[in-house]
């Protein structure tokens, strides 16, 4: 790889618009997906478009690596920066074909710099069988795989991604998930996604910048965002434990081992989605799914029960008033867990910092 | 790279920017028309070799073109006023010249003038009248000031509707937008207009119609120019112009001689 | 009946010559004010007033703009007298000075419509090019011109049949010189005042079906590429 990498993208830049000032002085990893979180407003696509070169306000700094993007009065526009753009309405270009629209970049690439090639990107995406159609016959989907095929193909050096999947039907959302959660590992491209979704963060990124007024109030690896009771990714919909493991084998129930033996779940094998042994796998817990007994129940229908420490007891977030509580705990692998319970039960468990229990969990999620 | 476009167009352009020498170019006030355009057939035919062409139109806009470099050698007016302030301003080498005196006429297309007055014209079933217009038409201005003299302009002003020139004018009274109007005599003694008779306005009732004319400064050294001005002076253009209704300098209308 | 006198011809030429130039020039000069009018970053204040500029040749009398063209480009004039000093000719009463007046005269019929098409276009599509690495140019042929082409076909026409029809500005500032500034509209008109009507009708019968076809086959042909575009 690049020295670049090693530098990061570095961003400076202050801008007054209406309604807003965005002030950010930051340095971000150039290495797998960093989410740029907030609320609508808080000028994370601005900040985005500073990157990009599409804003140009004066005095900002952005360099990316060792490369000069915007300093003083030098200022490479935005077809010279190798970065590839996708936004919430896919914009493909009407009048091509899929196939034109996705060479329509590969074509302006020097040829040593072409990385990916048309076949694999259609692979990869799924896009194969839509390539000779025209751009305004395609379902709504299907055309932002195609948009981020097309900056696939200029072989970026960063991925920027404006809401993706914002304008998509929960149904189409789900089906783009996987392959956008593909892309970093498969092509290596360092991503900056923006979003407003906690579930998208939790689903594909690896670190997250949480944006408030114009600001970047902190940048840190998904899992410590995940591991605090007042993280904004809670604000809306409640807490989510994201756990990160292996799968094992699938038995004859359908149901496939995840996690070290210390912290094992059982889930159920989703048919048709890959799920070979060895592989890794992400799982989404809900806070609201796990319950917390202080002793292991035996005649329960719940699978998954592992054995947690208590580490913090909090106000849950997402809610009203104060009778709900978010109980962080660590599993014995060392990753966290959360639980959302009554401060009733709370009280007559007498849980505190410290105390063992185990976590009884409902139901999980894949994030593949 | 638009620019470089621009700059391209511009440059086929610039081959027409160098200068042009061309024919006898005369501007004529728009009452000439019928007359000019004979005396021109007869020069043609006296001067084969001399290439003539002629713009006729207002002599208020013309004297404004000349002024701002228009390509006319002479220049005839309606209004010797517009050629004597040429000349102060330095864009005329001859002294202003009087070409023929003009003279306006009641005409219709619909009612038989020569049976009317100028007073008539207040009569009821008459609803539009048209003049040249009061403010820059040579013509209009006289036909105003000879109704002011028979004290019936303020009268017949909702009435009046006003021609571009003295042209259109007539054309206005043909084509029905008034039923009655003053024109040239010029105009009117042409064959298409002369059809319907006419009444000769007493001359006494407005200033003369001095018609003018003056060699521009373009046409300075142009020795056609010299030799079309003296044509203008001789018999067979002053017997074009007469038959056309216009009265030479020192001479009167043989109409004139009967009240 | 179809006889047309050589002073006829010439004017027919003249008129074509200038509708054609004009239209040309215009798209060139059009596009980038539409562009900016539509998609520009400048401040509201400052787009509004150029919007107001270009609108107002659609405000002034023919003539009255004919007449500051006349005394612009005329030898009295800051520009006439400039080239006369540097021993060129004067603009007015040439065709390159009505052409100039054409251009400006149907500048409005040329930039509103251009100006719509980009603002329904939006700046998404060539930032979009942009990122895919296409520079100013590249993104203007493959990308604004053809998802605007609606917006081009309808300003070359307006353009071209607004000039087709100009009398007022070219009769002051050309002063009607066959063969040189001499167009149809006027021509037609001096056929009226020296009461050829035959010749003037003519002429104009043959302009105005002219005109006809011209415009019949442009709309024609863009409603064939809208529907294929869906």
């Amino acid at each position: 790889m690049s020295q670049s990498v090693s530098n990061g993208l570095r961003i400076q830049a202050r801008l007054e618009r209406s309604g807003f000032a965005l002030d950010v002085d930051t340095a971000i990893p150039l290495e797998g997906v960093t989410a740029l979180f907030g609320r609508s407003g808080c000028g994370k696509t601005t900040l985005l478009r500073i990157i990009a070169g599409l804003e140009h306000p004066p005095g900002a700094e952005v360099h990316f690596g060792n490369t000069v993007w915007q300093s003083g009065r030098a200022f490479v526009p935005l077809h010279r920066r190798r970065v590839g753009l996708v936004f919430q309405e896919s914009t493909l270009l009407p009048h091509l074909s899929v196939r034109s629209n996705l060479l329509y970049g590969y074509k302006r690439t020097p040829e040593p710099l072409r990385r990916l090639h048309l076949a694999e990107v259609a692979d990869l995406l799924g896009i194969t069988e839509l390539l000779e159609r025209r751009a305004d016959q395609l379902s709504g989907g299907q055309r932002q795989r195609v948009a981020l095929g097309r900056a696939l193909l200029i072989s970026p050096d960063l991925l920027l991604l404006d809401e993706p999947l914002n304008a998509l039907d929960t149904q189409t959302k789900r089906e783009i998930m996987p392959f956008l959660a593909r892309l970093s590992d498969k092509t290596g491209i360092p991503t900056l996604l923006v979003t407003h979704a906690p579930d998208e963060v939790e689903r594909l990124a690896h670190r997250v910048a949480f944006m408030h007024d114009g600001q970047i109030e902190r940048l840190e690896p998904l899992r410590d965002a995940l591991a605090r009771a007042d993280s904004p990714l809670f604000r809306d919909e409640g807490a989510v434990s994201v756990l990160q493991g292996t799968l094992g084998e699938v038995d004859a129930h359908g149901l496939q081992t995840f996690g070290p033996p210390e912290a094992r779940y059982r889930v159920p094998s989703t048919p048709g989605v890959s799920n070979g042994a060895g592989r890794p796998a992400r799982l989404r817990i809900d806070a609201r799914d796990v319950s917390i007994a202080l002793s292991p129940p035996q005649d329960v229908s719940i699978l998954n029960i592992v054995p947690v420490t208590i580490e913090a007891l909090d106000e849950a977030p997402g809610h009203h008033g104060p009778a709900r509580v978010l109980a962080t705990c660590r599993q014995d692998d060392g990753q966290t867990l959360m639980a959302e319970l009554t401060r009733l039960s709370t009280e007559r468990l007498d849980l505190q910092p410290g105390t063992r229990a185990h976590a009884l969990v409902k139901s999980v999620a894949f994030l593949d | 790279m638009h620019l470089r476009a621009l700059l391209l167009t511009l440059l086929l352009l610039l081959p027409g920017l160098a200068t042009a020498s061309g024919p006898l170019t005369i501007a004529a006030a728009s009452d000439l028309r019928f007359a000019l355009d004979e005396i021109l057939d007869t020069y043609r035919e006296a001067h084969p070799d001399d290439a003539v062409r002629v713009t006729y139109g207002s002599s208020g806009r013309m004297t404004t073109q000349i002024m701002n470099g228009a390509p006319y050698d002479v220049f005839f007016s309606a209004d010797i006023a517009y050629p004597q302030k040429l000349r102060a301003e330095g864009h005329a080498v001859t002294e202003p010249e009087v070409y023929a005196i003009g003279r306006i006429v009641l005409w219709s297309n619909r009612m038989d003038a020569s049976t009317m007055t100028l007073e008539d014209l207040t009569r009821d079933d008459i609803r539009r009248v048209a003049i040249a217009s009061p403010t820059h038409a040579p013509y209009g201005v006289r036909a105003k000031e000879a109704l002011q003299s028979v004290g019936i302009w303020d009268d017949l002003k909702p009435k009046i509707v006003n021609g571009d020139n003295i042209a259109q004018t007539a054309r206005m009274i043909q084509a029905g937008g008034a039923e009655i109007g003053i024109i040239a005599l010029s105009l009117a003694e042409f064959p298409d207009l002369a059809e319907h008779p006419h009444h000769l306005i007493d001359d006494a009732l407005h200033e003369p119609l001095t018609q003018g004319f003056i060699i521009t400064r373009r046409g300075e050294h142009n020795e056609t120019a010299q030799r079309f001005a003296e044509y203008m002076n001789g018999d067979t253009a002053r017997d074009i112009m007469r038959r056309y209704g216009f009265v030479m300098p020192g001479e009167e209308l043989p109409d004139d001689a009967t009240p | 009946m179809f006889e047309l006198s050589p002073t006829d011809w010439m004017a027919i030429e003249v008129t074509l010559k200038l509708a054609i130039y004009t239209t040309l020039m215009l798209l060139v000069i059009a596009t980038p004010i539409a562009w900016w009018l539509a998609n520009g970053r400048a401040p509201g204040g400052l787009r509004t007033a150029v919007q107001a500029l270009v609108a107002l040749p659609l405000v002034l009398p023919p003539t009255v703009l004919g007449f500051y063209l006349l005394v612009l480009l005329g030898p009295a004039g800051p520009v006439g007298s400039t080239l006369e000093s540097w021993g060129l000719n004067h603009l007015a009463f040439t065709f390159q000075g009505i052409l100039i007046a054409s251009v400006i005269y149907s500048l409005p019929f040329a930039v509103q419509p251009l100006q719509q098409a980009f603002a329904n276009l939006g700046r998404r599509p060539t930032e979009i090019a942009g990122s895919l690495g296409a520079g100013r140019l590249d993104r203007f042929f493959t990308v604004i011109l053809p998802m605007s082409r609606g917006g081009f076909i309808v300003a070359a026409t307006l353009a071209f049949a607004h000039t087709l029809g100009e009398f007022g500005v070219i009769l002051m500032l050309g002063g009607a010189i066959p063969g040189e500034t001499q167009v149809l509209s006027i021509l037609i008109y001096d056929h009226a005042e020296a009461m050829d009507f035959a010749s003037a009708h003519r002429l104009s019968l043959g302009l105005l079906i002219f005109a006809f076809v011209v415009l019949f086959v442009v709309y024609a042909i863009n409603r064939r590429f809208d529907t294929v575009r869906l």
